[in-house]
Protein backbone atom coordinates (compact mmCIF):
# COMPACT_ATOMS: atom_id res chain seq x y z
CA UNK A 1 0.00 0.00 0.00
CA UNK A 2 1.14 3.09 -1.09
CA UNK A 3 2.63 5.21 1.95
CA UNK A 4 0.65 8.31 1.79
CA UNK A 5 -2.99 6.17 1.72
CA UNK A 6 -1.81 4.98 5.48
CA UNK A 7 -0.82 8.42 6.16
CA UNK A 8 -4.41 9.67 4.62
CA UNK A 9 -6.40 6.79 6.75
CA UNK A 10 -4.76 8.41 9.41
CA UNK A 11 -8.28 9.46 11.60
CA UNK A 12 -5.59 11.63 13.53
CA UNK A 13 -4.20 13.08 10.40
CA UNK A 14 -7.50 14.80 9.67
CA UNK A 15 -8.02 17.16 13.01
CA UNK A 16 -6.40 20.12 15.10
CA UNK A 17 -4.37 22.59 13.57
CA UNK A 18 -2.46 20.49 11.40
CA UNK A 19 -5.23 18.75 10.53
CA UNK A 20 -6.28 18.51 6.55
CA UNK A 21 -9.59 20.18 6.44
CA UNK A 22 -7.61 23.54 8.78
CA UNK A 23 -4.50 23.19 5.90
CA UNK A 24 -6.90 22.89 2.92
CA UNK A 25 -8.75 25.39 4.39
CA UNK A 26 -5.77 28.30 4.84
CA UNK A 27 -4.81 26.91 1.27
CA UNK A 28 -7.75 27.96 -0.20
CA UNK A 29 -7.71 31.04 1.99
CA UNK A 30 -3.75 32.13 0.77
CA UNK A 31 -4.93 30.95 -3.26
CA UNK A 32 -8.10 32.50 -3.70
CA UNK A 33 -7.57 35.98 -1.93
CA UNK A 34 -4.15 36.23 -4.58
CA UNK A 35 -6.39 35.47 -7.61
CA UNK A 36 -9.11 37.64 -6.78
CA UNK A 37 -6.95 40.80 -6.17
CA UNK A 38 -5.04 39.26 -9.55
CA UNK A 39 -8.60 39.15 -11.01
CA UNK A 40 -8.89 43.23 -9.91
CA UNK A 41 -5.37 44.23 -11.13
CA UNK A 42 -5.58 41.95 -14.30
CA UNK A 43 -8.90 42.09 -15.61
CA UNK A 44 -9.87 45.32 -15.86
CA UNK A 45 -6.27 46.01 -17.62
CA UNK A 46 -6.36 43.06 -19.77
CA UNK A 47 -9.90 44.16 -20.96
CA UNK A 48 -8.58 47.67 -21.69
CA UNK A 49 -5.33 46.53 -23.72
CA UNK A 50 -7.38 43.73 -25.69
CA UNK A 51 -10.09 46.39 -26.48
CA UNK A 52 -8.08 49.33 -27.61
CA UNK A 53 -5.17 47.20 -28.90
CA UNK A 54 -2.74 49.97 -27.37
CA UNK A 55 -0.13 49.11 -24.75
CA UNK A 56 -0.27 45.38 -25.14
CA UNK A 57 3.05 44.30 -25.57
CA UNK A 58 4.79 46.92 -22.82
CA UNK A 59 1.57 45.52 -20.13
CA UNK A 60 2.39 41.61 -21.11
CA UNK A 61 6.08 42.15 -20.91
CA UNK A 62 5.58 43.60 -17.45
CA UNK A 63 3.51 41.62 -16.48
CA UNK A 64 5.03 38.35 -17.19
CA UNK A 65 7.82 39.66 -14.85
CA UNK A 66 5.50 37.72 -12.06
CA UNK A 67 5.54 34.51 -13.55
CA UNK A 68 9.68 34.98 -14.88
CA UNK A 69 11.11 34.88 -11.43
CA UNK A 70 10.97 31.76 -9.34
CA UNK A 71 8.06 32.46 -6.70
CA UNK A 72 10.76 30.95 -4.89
CA UNK A 73 13.14 33.64 -4.68
CA UNK A 74 10.08 35.99 -4.91
CA UNK A 75 9.37 35.15 -1.34
CA UNK A 76 12.65 35.31 -0.30
CA UNK A 77 12.83 39.13 -1.85
CA UNK A 78 9.92 40.39 -0.55
CA UNK A 79 10.34 39.49 2.94
CA UNK A 80 12.80 41.57 4.28
CA UNK A 81 10.73 44.68 2.80
CA UNK A 82 7.82 43.02 4.11
CA UNK A 83 8.93 42.60 7.56
CA UNK A 84 10.47 46.03 7.70
CA UNK A 85 6.78 47.33 7.30
CA UNK A 86 4.94 45.25 10.23
CA UNK A 87 6.23 42.52 12.74
CA UNK A 88 3.53 40.90 13.05
CA UNK A 89 3.09 37.17 12.03
CA UNK A 90 1.21 37.63 9.19
CA UNK A 91 4.09 40.14 7.71
CA UNK A 92 5.96 36.83 7.97
CA UNK A 93 3.97 34.28 6.96
CA UNK A 94 1.17 35.85 5.07
CA UNK A 95 2.55 38.67 2.95
CA UNK A 96 5.44 37.50 1.68
CA UNK A 97 3.25 34.34 -0.13
CA UNK A 98 0.19 36.26 -1.25
CA UNK A 99 1.93 39.07 -2.70
CA UNK A 100 4.20 36.51 -5.13
CA UNK A 101 0.63 34.19 -5.61
CA UNK A 102 -0.85 37.84 -6.75
CA UNK A 103 2.25 38.41 -9.36
CA UNK A 104 2.06 34.76 -10.46
CA UNK A 105 -1.81 35.21 -11.44
CA UNK A 106 -1.88 38.26 -13.05
CA UNK A 107 -0.04 37.42 -16.41
CA UNK A 108 -2.24 34.16 -17.21
CA UNK A 109 -5.73 36.67 -16.15
CA UNK A 110 -4.28 39.37 -18.54
CA UNK A 111 -3.37 37.84 -21.27
CA UNK A 112 -6.38 35.98 -21.25
CA UNK A 113 -8.54 38.82 -21.58
CA UNK A 114 -6.28 40.58 -23.91
CA UNK A 115 -6.54 37.26 -26.24
CA UNK A 116 -9.99 36.71 -26.11
CA UNK A 117 -10.78 40.25 -27.02
CA UNK A 118 -8.52 40.10 -30.05
CA UNK A 119 -10.03 37.21 -31.19
CA UNK A 120 -13.23 38.74 -31.50
CA UNK A 121 -14.61 39.49 -34.90
CA UNK A 122 -13.19 42.88 -36.35
CA UNK A 123 -16.29 43.08 -38.62
CA UNK A 124 -18.78 42.52 -35.40
CA UNK A 125 -17.20 45.41 -33.73
CA UNK A 126 -17.02 47.69 -37.02
CA UNK A 127 -20.69 46.60 -36.96
CA UNK A 128 -21.66 47.26 -34.20
CA UNK A 129 -20.03 51.27 -33.85
CA UNK A 130 -21.69 51.76 -37.16
CA UNK A 131 -24.80 51.04 -35.51
CA UNK A 132 -24.07 53.70 -33.34
CA UNK A 133 -23.04 51.12 -30.42
CA UNK A 134 -20.90 53.52 -27.70
CA UNK A 135 -17.22 51.78 -26.64
CA UNK A 136 -18.31 50.98 -23.48
CA UNK A 137 -21.39 49.17 -24.88
CA UNK A 138 -19.45 47.31 -27.45
CA UNK A 139 -17.20 46.04 -24.61
CA UNK A 140 -20.00 44.90 -22.70
CA UNK A 141 -21.99 43.55 -24.79
CA UNK A 142 -20.38 42.01 -27.61
CA UNK A 143 -16.99 41.36 -26.98
CA UNK A 144 -17.12 39.96 -23.20
CA UNK A 145 -19.78 37.83 -24.10
CA UNK A 146 -17.73 36.23 -27.03
CA UNK A 147 -14.35 36.57 -25.61
CA UNK A 148 -15.18 34.79 -22.05
CA UNK A 149 -14.51 31.41 -22.41
CA UNK A 150 -10.85 32.78 -23.13
CA UNK A 151 -10.96 34.65 -20.16
CA UNK A 152 -12.34 31.99 -18.02
CA UNK A 153 -9.63 30.21 -19.24
CA UNK A 154 -6.90 32.38 -18.27
CA UNK A 155 -8.27 32.87 -15.12
CA UNK A 156 -8.05 28.83 -14.65
CA UNK A 157 -4.86 28.66 -15.78
CA UNK A 158 -3.68 30.93 -12.59
CA UNK A 159 -5.69 29.39 -10.19
CA UNK A 160 -4.66 25.69 -10.89
CA UNK A 161 -0.66 27.47 -11.03
CA UNK A 162 -1.49 30.12 -7.27
CA UNK A 163 -3.23 26.35 -5.89
CA UNK A 164 0.10 24.00 -6.92
CA UNK A 165 2.61 27.20 -6.07
CA UNK A 166 1.43 28.37 -2.91
CA UNK A 167 3.21 25.41 -0.76
CA UNK A 168 6.06 27.32 -0.66
CA UNK A 169 4.45 29.60 1.94
CA UNK A 170 5.76 27.14 4.33
CA UNK A 171 9.27 28.01 4.05
CA UNK A 172 8.23 31.12 6.07
CA UNK A 173 5.91 29.62 8.74
CA UNK A 174 3.04 29.80 6.04
CA UNK A 175 0.08 27.71 6.60
CA UNK A 176 -1.85 25.49 4.29
CA UNK A 177 -1.04 22.39 2.40
CA UNK A 178 2.21 22.95 1.77
CA UNK A 179 3.49 22.83 5.40
CA UNK A 180 2.55 18.57 4.87
CA UNK A 181 5.81 19.18 2.28
CA UNK A 182 8.05 21.43 4.40
CA UNK A 183 7.50 19.45 7.64
CA UNK A 184 7.89 16.15 6.20
CA UNK A 185 10.88 16.87 4.05
CA UNK A 186 12.67 18.05 7.38
CA UNK A 187 11.39 15.33 9.51
CA UNK A 188 12.46 13.56 7.13
CA UNK A 189 8.21 12.14 7.25
CA UNK A 190 7.87 10.98 3.20
CA UNK A 191 4.80 9.45 3.65
CA UNK A 192 3.67 13.16 5.18
CA UNK A 193 5.45 14.50 1.84
CA UNK A 194 3.40 12.53 -0.67
CA UNK A 195 0.66 13.11 0.94
CA UNK A 196 0.75 17.11 0.62
CA UNK A 197 1.67 16.11 -2.32
CA UNK A 198 -1.18 14.36 -3.41
CA UNK A 199 -4.01 16.63 -1.26
CA UNK A 200 -2.95 19.67 -3.39
CA UNK A 201 -2.92 18.10 -6.62
CA UNK A 202 -6.24 16.92 -5.63
CA UNK A 203 -7.08 20.57 -4.69
CA UNK A 204 -5.80 22.09 -7.70
CA UNK A 205 -7.70 19.54 -10.00
CA UNK A 206 -10.75 19.90 -8.42
CA UNK A 207 -10.90 23.58 -8.78
CA UNK A 208 -10.11 23.50 -12.09
CA UNK A 209 -12.88 21.13 -13.08
CA UNK A 210 -15.38 23.50 -11.67
CA UNK A 211 -13.82 26.19 -13.26
CA UNK A 212 -14.03 24.20 -16.43
CA UNK A 213 -17.51 23.60 -15.90
CA UNK A 214 -18.16 27.29 -15.35
CA UNK A 215 -16.21 27.87 -18.69
CA UNK A 216 -18.66 25.62 -20.45
CA UNK A 217 -21.54 27.06 -18.75
CA UNK A 218 -20.37 31.27 -20.25
CA UNK A 219 -19.77 29.48 -23.79
CA UNK A 220 -21.96 30.92 -26.19
CA UNK A 221 -23.80 28.73 -28.18
CA UNK A 222 -24.43 29.30 -32.26
CA UNK A 223 -28.53 29.29 -32.17
CA UNK A 224 -30.18 25.96 -33.08
CA UNK A 225 -32.69 27.50 -35.92
CA UNK A 226 -31.81 30.32 -37.15
CA UNK A 227 -34.95 32.41 -37.37
CA UNK A 228 -35.93 32.79 -40.80
CA UNK A 229 -36.22 36.49 -41.38
CA UNK A 230 -38.50 38.10 -43.53
CA UNK A 231 -37.56 39.07 -47.13
CA UNK A 232 -37.30 42.88 -47.59
CA UNK A 233 -40.53 44.59 -49.54
CA UNK A 234 -39.09 45.02 -53.46
CA UNK A 235 -37.41 48.25 -54.16
CA UNK A 236 -37.82 49.71 -57.60
CA UNK A 237 -34.65 50.28 -59.42
CA UNK A 238 -34.26 53.68 -60.47
CA UNK A 239 -31.06 55.27 -60.97
CA UNK A 240 -30.07 57.80 -58.06
CA UNK A 241 -30.13 61.44 -58.54
CA UNK A 242 -27.38 62.99 -60.39
CA UNK A 243 -25.11 64.54 -57.70
CA UNK A 244 -25.74 61.95 -55.00
CA UNK A 245 -23.25 58.89 -56.41
CA UNK A 246 -20.64 60.53 -54.06
CA UNK A 247 -23.18 60.15 -51.01
CA UNK A 248 -24.11 56.51 -52.28
CA UNK A 249 -20.42 55.60 -52.30
CA UNK A 250 -19.17 56.97 -49.37
CA UNK A 251 -22.15 54.78 -47.38
CA UNK A 252 -22.41 51.78 -49.44
CA UNK A 253 -20.08 48.88 -48.47
CA UNK B 1 16.21 40.31 -40.09
CA UNK B 2 19.22 38.23 -40.37
CA UNK B 3 21.34 40.97 -38.58
CA UNK B 4 19.31 40.76 -35.65
CA UNK B 5 19.60 37.02 -35.58
CA UNK B 6 22.89 36.18 -36.08
CA UNK B 7 23.24 39.16 -33.28
CA UNK B 8 20.61 37.04 -30.91
CA UNK B 9 22.72 33.73 -31.98
CA UNK B 10 25.66 35.45 -30.90
CA UNK B 11 24.67 37.30 -27.93
CA UNK B 12 23.86 33.88 -26.52
CA UNK B 13 26.78 31.63 -27.68
CA UNK B 14 28.87 34.49 -25.78
CA UNK B 15 26.63 34.10 -22.36
CA UNK B 16 26.78 30.13 -22.78
CA UNK B 17 30.97 29.97 -22.78
CA UNK B 18 30.72 33.03 -20.29
CA UNK B 19 28.67 30.93 -17.98
CA UNK B 20 30.36 27.46 -18.54
CA UNK B 21 34.22 29.70 -17.86
CA UNK B 22 33.13 31.23 -15.41
CA UNK B 23 32.42 30.38 -11.13
CA UNK B 24 34.30 27.12 -9.45
CA UNK B 25 32.71 25.13 -11.27
CA UNK B 26 34.48 21.55 -11.76
CA UNK B 27 34.26 20.84 -15.66
CA UNK B 28 37.57 22.92 -16.64
CA UNK B 29 39.42 21.69 -13.97
CA UNK B 30 38.38 18.15 -14.96
CA UNK B 31 40.41 18.31 -17.95
CA UNK B 32 43.23 19.72 -16.18
CA UNK B 33 43.68 16.79 -13.75
CA UNK B 34 43.55 14.26 -16.69
CA UNK B 35 47.26 15.03 -17.17
CA UNK B 36 48.71 15.18 -13.79
CA UNK B 37 46.99 12.28 -12.57
CA UNK B 38 48.46 10.02 -15.87
CA UNK B 39 51.84 11.69 -14.50
CA UNK B 40 51.24 10.22 -11.28
CA UNK B 41 50.31 7.23 -12.46
CA UNK B 42 53.46 7.01 -14.23
CA UNK B 43 55.41 7.76 -11.48
CA UNK B 44 54.79 5.48 -9.39
CA UNK B 45 54.97 2.65 -11.18
CA UNK B 46 58.55 3.45 -11.70
CA UNK B 47 61.70 3.84 -9.54
CA UNK B 48 60.94 7.61 -8.36
CA UNK B 49 64.27 9.28 -8.95
CA UNK B 50 66.33 11.01 -6.90
CA UNK B 51 65.10 14.29 -5.82
CA UNK B 52 61.39 13.94 -8.04
CA UNK B 53 58.26 13.33 -6.33
CA UNK B 54 55.60 13.69 -7.70
CA UNK B 55 52.54 14.42 -5.73
CA UNK B 56 48.82 12.86 -6.33
CA UNK B 57 45.91 14.83 -7.55
CA UNK B 58 43.04 15.22 -4.15
CA UNK B 59 39.44 15.59 -5.08
CA UNK B 60 38.04 17.99 -2.32
CA UNK B 61 34.42 18.28 -1.79
CA UNK B 62 32.44 20.50 0.41
CA UNK B 63 28.61 20.44 1.48
CA UNK B 64 26.29 23.51 -0.64
CA UNK B 65 26.14 26.04 2.50
CA UNK B 66 28.97 28.72 2.23
CA UNK B 67 30.90 27.77 5.27
CA UNK B 68 31.51 24.31 4.06
CA UNK B 69 33.17 26.02 0.27
CA UNK B 70 35.18 28.09 2.55
CA UNK B 71 36.61 25.54 4.53
CA UNK B 72 37.39 23.35 1.76
CA UNK B 73 38.64 26.32 -0.14
CA UNK B 74 41.05 26.99 2.71
CA UNK B 75 42.23 23.56 2.69
CA UNK B 76 42.65 23.32 -1.02
CA UNK B 77 45.02 26.56 -1.14
CA UNK B 78 47.09 25.20 1.23
CA UNK B 79 47.55 21.79 -0.59
CA UNK B 80 48.07 23.68 -3.74
CA UNK B 81 50.86 25.89 -1.60
CA UNK B 82 52.37 22.31 -1.18
CA UNK B 83 52.56 21.22 -4.45
CA UNK B 84 49.60 18.86 -4.78
CA UNK B 85 47.01 19.68 -7.53
CA UNK B 86 43.55 20.09 -6.53
CA UNK B 87 40.40 19.29 -7.99
CA UNK B 88 37.62 21.24 -6.77
CA UNK B 89 33.72 19.56 -6.23
CA UNK B 90 32.29 21.91 -4.10
CA UNK B 91 28.95 22.31 -3.49
CA UNK B 92 27.86 19.04 -3.57
CA UNK B 93 24.67 19.55 -1.45
CA UNK B 94 23.72 18.35 2.06
CA UNK B 95 25.49 15.62 4.23
CA UNK B 96 23.08 13.02 3.52
CA UNK B 97 24.19 13.84 -0.23
CA UNK B 98 27.92 14.25 -0.24
CA UNK B 99 28.39 11.50 2.24
CA UNK B 100 27.81 8.76 0.34
CA UNK B 101 30.12 10.29 -2.53
CA UNK B 102 33.00 10.24 -0.21
CA UNK B 103 32.39 6.86 0.65
CA UNK B 104 32.74 5.53 -2.77
CA UNK B 105 35.56 7.73 -3.48
CA UNK B 106 33.83 10.10 -5.73
CA UNK B 107 35.87 12.38 -3.83
CA UNK B 108 39.36 11.98 -1.70
CA UNK B 109 38.76 14.66 1.45
CA UNK B 110 35.69 16.98 2.68
CA UNK B 111 35.95 19.37 5.74
CA UNK B 112 32.93 17.88 8.53
CA UNK B 113 31.45 19.23 11.57
CA UNK B 114 32.24 16.14 13.37
CA UNK B 115 29.69 16.61 16.38
CA UNK B 116 26.53 16.24 12.89
CA UNK B 117 28.94 14.27 11.12
CA UNK B 118 29.03 11.49 14.04
CA UNK B 119 25.33 12.06 14.81
CA UNK B 120 24.82 10.78 10.86
CA UNK B 121 26.27 7.67 11.77
CA UNK B 122 24.52 7.32 15.18
CA UNK B 123 21.99 9.82 16.82
CA UNK B 124 22.48 9.06 20.22
CA UNK B 125 26.57 9.25 20.16
CA UNK B 126 27.39 12.74 19.53
CA UNK B 127 27.92 14.99 23.30
CA UNK B 128 29.35 18.30 24.14
CA UNK B 129 33.07 16.76 24.10
CA UNK B 130 34.84 17.55 20.82
CA UNK B 131 37.41 14.88 21.55
CA UNK B 132 34.91 12.28 22.02
CA UNK B 133 32.75 13.10 19.17
CA UNK B 134 36.44 12.99 16.94
CA UNK B 135 37.36 9.61 18.08
CA UNK B 136 33.93 8.03 18.21
CA UNK B 137 33.75 9.09 14.73
CA UNK B 138 37.12 8.50 13.60
CA UNK B 139 36.15 4.52 14.88
CA UNK B 140 33.15 4.43 12.66
CA UNK B 141 34.91 5.74 9.43
CA UNK B 142 37.14 2.97 9.99
CA UNK B 143 34.93 0.45 8.66
CA UNK B 144 33.41 2.78 6.21
CA UNK B 145 34.30 3.44 2.31
CA UNK B 146 37.86 1.08 2.78
CA UNK B 147 38.94 3.30 5.63
CA UNK B 148 38.16 7.21 6.53
CA UNK B 149 40.61 9.21 8.23
CA UNK B 150 39.43 12.33 10.77
CA UNK B 151 42.42 14.63 10.89
CA UNK B 152 43.01 17.33 14.13
CA UNK B 153 40.03 18.99 14.67
CA UNK B 154 39.15 22.82 14.89
CA UNK B 155 39.05 24.84 17.98
CA UNK B 156 36.38 26.94 15.89
CA UNK B 157 32.97 25.45 16.41
CA UNK B 158 29.51 26.02 14.33
CA UNK B 159 27.18 24.35 16.42
CA UNK B 160 23.24 25.28 16.83
CA UNK B 161 23.21 28.49 19.25
CA UNK B 162 19.53 29.87 20.89
CA UNK B 163 19.73 33.44 20.00
CA UNK B 164 17.41 36.44 21.23
CA UNK B 165 17.82 39.99 20.06
CA UNK B 166 20.30 42.17 22.69
CA UNK B 167 17.29 43.83 23.41
CA UNK B 168 15.23 41.03 24.97
CA UNK B 169 18.90 39.88 26.54
CA UNK B 170 19.13 43.09 28.35
CA UNK B 171 15.11 43.22 28.91
CA UNK B 172 14.66 40.03 30.97
CA UNK B 173 18.69 39.62 31.81
CA UNK B 174 19.58 36.97 29.80
CA UNK B 175 23.14 34.62 29.25
CA UNK B 176 22.53 31.60 29.46
CA UNK B 177 19.77 29.27 27.98
CA UNK B 178 19.12 28.61 31.83
CA UNK B 179 17.74 31.80 32.12
CA UNK B 180 14.64 31.40 29.79
CA UNK B 181 12.80 28.71 32.04
CA UNK B 182 11.59 31.90 34.20
CA UNK B 183 10.54 34.07 30.94
CA UNK B 184 9.18 31.48 28.93
CA UNK B 185 5.90 32.46 28.32
CA UNK B 186 6.87 36.30 27.32
CA UNK B 187 8.72 34.71 24.47
CA UNK B 188 7.39 33.39 20.81
CA UNK B 189 9.90 31.21 19.68
CA UNK B 190 11.21 30.30 16.13
CA UNK B 191 11.45 26.49 15.97
CA UNK B 192 12.19 24.20 13.23
CA UNK B 193 9.43 22.33 11.96
CA UNK B 194 11.05 18.17 13.01
CA UNK B 195 11.87 19.80 16.56
CA UNK B 196 8.63 17.73 18.08
CA UNK B 197 11.32 14.59 17.22
CA UNK B 198 14.55 16.29 17.18
CA UNK B 199 15.80 15.05 20.68
CA UNK B 200 18.91 18.38 20.25
CA UNK B 201 15.96 20.72 20.21
CA UNK B 202 12.82 19.77 22.03
CA UNK B 203 15.13 17.41 24.39
CA UNK B 204 17.16 20.26 24.80
CA UNK B 205 14.56 22.54 25.55
CA UNK B 206 12.58 20.32 28.08
CA UNK B 207 16.00 19.83 29.69
CA UNK B 208 15.66 23.67 30.48
CA UNK B 209 12.43 23.70 32.04
CA UNK B 210 10.83 24.98 28.79
CA UNK B 211 7.29 23.23 28.17
CA UNK B 212 7.11 21.43 25.18
CA UNK B 213 5.42 23.24 22.94
CA UNK B 214 5.70 26.03 23.88
CA UNK B 215 2.32 28.27 23.18
CA UNK B 216 3.55 31.16 20.97
CA UNK B 217 5.45 28.68 18.35
CA UNK B 218 6.45 29.98 14.52
CA UNK B 219 7.49 27.02 12.61
CA UNK B 220 11.00 28.20 10.83
CA UNK B 221 13.95 26.35 9.64
CA UNK B 222 17.19 26.75 11.80
CA UNK B 223 20.57 28.42 10.70
CA UNK B 224 18.56 30.38 7.73
CA UNK B 225 17.74 34.13 6.32
CA UNK B 226 14.57 34.01 7.15
CA UNK B 227 14.52 32.96 10.73
CA UNK B 228 17.56 35.10 11.43
CA UNK B 229 15.21 38.36 9.69
CA UNK B 230 12.16 36.98 11.57
CA UNK B 231 14.28 37.55 14.67
CA UNK B 232 15.53 40.74 13.54
CA UNK B 233 12.10 42.30 12.90
CA UNK B 234 11.00 41.24 16.20
CA UNK B 235 8.30 38.51 14.84
CA UNK B 236 10.07 36.28 17.10
CA UNK B 237 12.08 36.77 19.83
CA UNK B 238 14.10 33.15 20.01
CA UNK B 239 15.85 31.43 17.24
CA UNK B 240 17.96 28.69 16.56
CA UNK B 241 20.79 30.06 14.62
CA UNK B 242 24.46 28.44 13.59
CA UNK B 243 27.00 30.14 15.75
CA UNK B 244 28.81 31.16 12.66
CA UNK B 245 26.00 32.55 11.02
CA UNK B 246 27.02 35.97 9.98
CA UNK B 247 23.26 37.52 10.80
CA UNK B 248 24.47 36.86 14.59
CA UNK B 249 27.36 39.86 13.85
CA UNK B 250 25.54 41.89 11.35
CA UNK B 251 22.13 42.39 13.43
CA UNK B 252 23.56 42.21 16.88
CA UNK B 253 22.04 38.68 18.01
CA UNK B 254 23.22 37.50 21.48
CA UNK B 255 24.33 33.99 21.74
CA UNK B 256 22.93 32.09 24.83
CA UNK B 257 25.17 30.15 26.44
CA UNK B 258 24.64 26.47 26.50
CA UNK B 259 25.32 25.88 30.16
CA UNK B 260 24.02 22.30 30.86
CA UNK B 261 25.76 21.04 27.32
CA UNK B 262 22.63 19.80 25.18
CA UNK B 263 24.13 21.06 21.94
CA UNK B 264 26.92 18.71 20.00
CA UNK B 265 30.44 20.06 20.32
CA UNK B 266 30.85 20.38 16.09
CA UNK B 267 33.93 21.35 15.63
CA UNK B 268 35.64 21.07 11.83
CA UNK B 269 37.65 18.82 10.97
CA UNK B 270 38.87 17.27 7.38
CA UNK B 271 38.26 13.71 6.38
CA UNK B 272 40.80 12.14 4.21
CA UNK B 273 40.45 8.55 2.43
CA UNK B 274 42.53 6.02 2.97
CA UNK B 275 43.20 4.88 -0.21
CA UNK B 276 44.16 8.58 -1.04
CA UNK B 277 46.80 8.77 1.18
CA UNK B 278 48.03 5.30 0.15
CA UNK B 279 49.40 7.65 -2.54
CA UNK B 280 50.72 10.34 -0.53
CA UNK B 281 54.47 9.97 -0.06
CA UNK B 282 55.00 11.67 3.55
CA UNK B 283 51.54 10.72 5.29
CA UNK B 284 52.67 12.81 8.49
CA UNK B 285 53.69 15.44 6.54
CA UNK B 286 50.83 15.43 4.75
CA UNK B 287 48.28 15.62 7.83
CA UNK B 288 50.41 18.16 9.79
CA UNK B 289 49.92 20.30 7.19
CA UNK B 290 46.02 20.02 7.53
CA UNK B 291 46.38 19.99 11.30
CA UNK B 292 48.45 23.16 11.48
CA UNK B 293 45.90 25.10 9.52
CA UNK B 294 43.08 23.47 11.63
CA UNK B 295 44.49 24.48 14.68
CA UNK B 296 44.19 28.32 13.43
CA UNK B 297 40.76 28.32 13.21
CA UNK B 298 38.68 30.08 15.70
CA UNK B 299 34.88 30.69 15.98
CA UNK B 300 35.67 34.61 15.67
CA UNK B 301 37.81 33.52 12.62
CA UNK B 302 34.75 31.65 11.37
CA UNK B 303 32.11 34.69 12.06
CA UNK B 304 34.19 36.99 10.55
CA UNK B 305 35.15 35.21 7.18
CA UNK B 306 31.37 34.39 6.90
CA UNK B 307 30.48 38.23 7.04
CA UNK B 308 32.92 38.17 4.79
CA UNK B 309 31.65 36.08 2.35
CA UNK B 310 27.49 36.12 3.15
CA UNK B 311 27.35 39.69 3.80
CA UNK B 312 29.89 41.43 2.48
CA UNK B 313 29.58 39.14 -1.18
CA UNK B 314 33.31 39.01 -1.18
CA UNK B 315 34.93 35.77 -3.16
CA UNK B 316 34.90 32.88 -1.01
CA UNK B 317 38.94 32.36 -2.82
CA UNK B 318 39.92 35.78 -1.87
CA UNK B 319 39.07 35.46 1.87
CA UNK B 320 40.61 32.43 1.72
CA UNK B 321 43.78 33.22 0.44
CA UNK B 322 43.80 36.59 2.46
CA UNK B 323 43.04 35.13 5.85
CA UNK B 324 46.04 32.41 4.90
CA UNK B 325 48.23 35.32 4.31
CA UNK B 326 47.52 36.92 7.25
CA UNK B 327 48.20 33.52 9.45
CA UNK B 328 51.76 33.06 7.65
CA UNK B 329 50.45 29.82 6.17
CA UNK B 330 51.20 30.52 2.44
CA UNK B 331 54.78 31.17 3.34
Amino acid sequence: MPSFISWLADPTHWNGPDGVPTRVVEHLQISGSAVLVALLIGLPLGLWIGHTGRGATAAINVANIGRAIPSYALIGMILPISLSIGSQLYWLSVVPVFVAMTALAIPPILVGAYAGLREVDRDLIEAARGMGFRERQILVAIEIPLAAPVIVGGIRTATLQVIATATIGAIISGGGLGRYIFDGLLLPDIPRVEAGAVLIAALAIGVDTVLAGVQRLITPRPPRNPARTPEPPEVPREPPPAGTRRLVRATGG
Amino acid sequence: MRNSRTLAIGATLVMVLAACTSGSTPAPSAAASAAPSQAAASASTAPAAAGSVTLPTVRIGSDNFYESKLMAEIYAQILEHAGYTVVRNFGLGSRAAREPLLEQGQVDMVPEYIGSGLGYYDKTAPTGDAQSNHDKLAAILKTKGGGIEVFGFTPAQDQNAAVVRKDTASQYNLTRMSDLAAIQTKLVWGLPPDCDTNPLCSGALRQYGITYPPAQRVALAACDAPIAEALHAGTISFAWLCSTQPAILQFGFVQLTDDLKTQPADNIAPLVRDDFLAKVPDKAAFQALLDNASSKMTTAMLLQLGVDVAVNNQDIATVARNWLTQEGLLN
